[in-house]
């Protein structure tokens, strides 16, 4: 067991953040309000698509009368999923991602799984009930780690008020929310007892030279005071599937927190929400509608259609947002074929967005912003040439050579990406199309071709074969 | 007398009544869905348990909370050990009436004597305890005074320090002694019959039981 004391276990805290994958489309960060989030030209990290971005503009206003769904294609590459949600959880207010769940087409395997109507009742929020908390100032965190590397962590938390100190015994869950907030000596923070969250009220006065920070402000913070554990009233927001989970069973919250919901009964369902329609009518609760996201919404098979069309005529239907590229295709589980694979009845319950593909001046901006939020410098005329391979290839591939082509300036020593750095990954890594092009030219030299016109098949990979791919 | 609100409720409750290893355990539920569950000595009628139950507004069923007794050790499970607890070197709380006290012992208590502070807190209607060390602070009401609506009376308090424990005695007053004698006669009545068997069940009657006798309804 090596034992790592509160004053050292910092540096490997700090790391986290810096791991963190930044997410293809994320072209800014978030927290500004969200205002004119779908007017200005560029805002929230979303770029052009005007036309599209009005649409949901209208969409956020309408939200609060129920409104029910809306389709949203494009070509491929259009900013139609991912921006979409991003816009959309910033400007939703009280509980942004909360509100928003994702549940991606490709993942349902065709059968009609509890899955769909599971993520249909999450995504409608309940504020009730109450919760037990901690609060106290950190004096110690200590965390041991076992000496070979594997098995769970423990820990002990030491807390005080001004009259009191309390040692806790930390679990593995809270020990990595812990190290996640990086919450060290000298904070005051609050600790969910059911749910373990953990929110930081901030450092105290004696740990933070105040007077620097903030000039102004001379009063001290006070600390808490009084007993560790209160019990607090506060507004909590649950979801309707998390209150289907805990009446449908006996063991209750252990399911929730485990996973293993099994299959929840429709009586209950309708039983909860006669409750919950009940407690809004006394004004104990209120429901925030939920706003459920379906990408690749072709792959739904029709079955699960028929579910959402249902679903739709509901009370508590949450609005239903979903993204496709697909043409008129075929409907999954059917031979007939439908506009993005959509059944038409369904289709009809929709309102449609469309994007369009990106301009030259958007495309530059988009990389702009994408170098900013790498940290990655780049010379004007990088900028260009970088803005032609996304016009001409696509958007994706310019942003993937980003943070390609910065580690190859960095390996030169150059502080700037210029457009050379730019050439090199650009020969060194292909698009799409280039592949496309390589393997019909080479396509006798690969395995299992179906390309040829002859036919004839190579059952040995001839020696160019292995070497082909990346150069 | 003005007090009986709560033997009112008693009465209104719905009972449920238990011989088991020594120990008379009562059930109550309210009617407004509360429950309670008490266990006495069945030789000196001392109240040994008394802990509630409530149910949340989700519909869920909370955990017992002990009110006297000690406390039942936490399901513990997978969830508790991802989370957080009190670690098992704090002080422990918990309360133990006799027979004409309210009592309270506070175990784990490593300090020296001089340390500690108990006072009554009027205007919360609780008891303090305090350290001048600054380690250890409790707030507590007694639930039975409040109950009753009795005023804290800091005359009746006491308090003693050994062997790593701070007992804690507040003297019943006389209006709640009567009031659980009057409870341990009408307890006692269910027993007619029942009291030899182990085990045994017994629905205790609702309403005044002073005027009518005992009804008994084994369960199994």
């Amino acid at each position: 067991m090596a034992t790592t004391a509160a004053t050292t276990k910092v540096p490997e805290v700090r790391d986290v953040t810096r791991i963190e994958r930044i997410g293809e489309w994320r072209r800014g960060a978030p927290g500004r309000p969200a205002t004119s989030l779908f007017l200005a030209q560029v805002s929230q990290g979303m770029v052009g698509q005007l036309a599209a971005r009005r649409a949901a503009g209208v969409v956020l206003g309408i939200r609060e009368e129920r409104w029910r769904a809306q389709a949203d294609r494009g070509p491929a590459g259009t900013a139609k999923a991912t921006p979409w949600v991003w816009g959309m959880a910033q400007a939703l207010g009280p509980c942004p991602t909360l509100a928003g769940r994702i549940l991606s087409g490709d993942e349902q395997d065709g059968s009609p799984d509890p899955g769909l109507p599971q993520v249909h009742r999450g995504s409608d929020k309940v504020r009730v009930e109450e919760t037990e908390i901690i609060e106290g100032e950190v004096v110690e965190i200590q965390i041991d780690r076992p000496a070979t590397g594997t098995g769970s962590k423990v820990g002990k938390l030491t807390l005080k008020t001004t009259e009191m100190e309390t040692i806790y015994d930390l679990g593995t869950k809270m020990i990595e929310s812990l190290t996640k907030e990086k919450v060290q000596a000298g904070d005051v923070i609050t600790i969910d007892k059911a749910t373990g969250k953990i929110s930081k009220l901030g450092p105290l006065p004696l740990w933070v030279p105040l007077k620097l920070a903030h000039p102004s402000r001379t009063k001290p913070f006070p600390g808490p005071d009084g007993e560790l554990q209160k019990r607090k009233e506060v507004v909590h927001t649950v979801s309707l599937h998390e209150i289907d989970v805990i009446n449908s069973r006996t063991q209750g919250f252990l399911a929730l927190f485990s996973g293993d919901t099994g299959e929840i009964k429709s009586e209950v369902r309708e039983q909860i929400n006669a409750k919950v329609a009940e407690w809004r009518e006394e004004g104990k609760a209120e429901i925030i509608p939920g706003v459920l996201f379906i990408d690749e919404v072709h792959m739904l098979d029709i079955e699960s259609f028929s579910f959402l069309n249902r679903a739709l005529e509901s009370d508590m239907a949450p609005v239903l947002i979903m993204a496709t590229n697909r043409g008129i295709t075929r409907i999954r589980g059917t031979s007939y074929q439908s506009p993005h694979g959509i059944p038409i009845d369904l289709l009809d319950r929709l309102l449609i967005v469309s994007t369009t593909p990106y301009s030259e001046k958007d495309t530059k901006q988009i990389l702009r912003i994408r170098c900013e939020e790498e940290d990655v410098e780049m010379s004007e005329d990088a900028y260009t040439v970088l803005t032609r391979i996304g016009l001409e290839t696509s958007l994706r591939y310019a942003i993937q050579l980003i943070t390609a082509a910065s580690l190859v300036c960095r390996k030169r020593k150059g502080t700037e990406v210029q457009v050379d750095d730019i050439k090199r990954v650009y020969s060194l890594f292909l698009d799409e199309s280039r592949s496309t092009q390589y393997m019909k030219e080479y396509q006798d030299a690969f395995l299992f071709n179906e390309l040829s016109e002859t036919g004839r098949r190579h059952p040995r990979a001839p020696a160019l074969g292995p070497r082909g791919g990346g150069g | 007398m003005a007090v009986p609100g709560w033997l009112e409720r008693l009465r209104a409750a719905e009972k449920t009544a238990l011989l088991q290893d020594g120990r008379r355990k009562v059930h109550y539920l309210f009617p407004d869905g509360k429950e309670m569950a008490e266990e006495y000595d069945v030789k000196t009628s001392e109240l040994l348990v008394r802990k509630w139950r409530v149910k949340n507004a989700l519909g869920a069923v909370s955990p017992w909370q002990t009110e006297v007794g000690e406390p039942t050790a936490s399901a513990g499970g997978v969830l508790g050990s991802e989370l957080i607890k009190e670690s098992s070197s704090n002080p422990i709380f918990m309360r133990k009436d006799t027979k004409t006290s309210f009592q309270w012992r506070i175990r784990n208590l490593p300090y020296p004597k001089d340390v500690y502070s108990v006072s009554v807190d009027q205007s919360e209607r609780c008891l303090i305890v305090r350290t001048t060390n600054k380690k250890y602070y409790k707030k507590f009401s007694i639930p039975d005074m409040d109950r009753y609506q009795l005023p804290l009376n800091s005359s009746a308090l006491n308090f003693a320090y050994a062997n790593c424990t701070l007992i804690i005695t507040y003297q019943k007053p006389k209006e709640v002694l009567d009031a659980e004698e009057e409870l341990q006669r009408e307890l006692k009545k269910a027993d007619h019959g029942g009291s030899a068997h182990v085990g045994v069940l017994i629905k205790l009657p609702q309403g005044p039981a002073k005027t009518e006798s005992p009804v008994q309804t084994p369960l199994f």
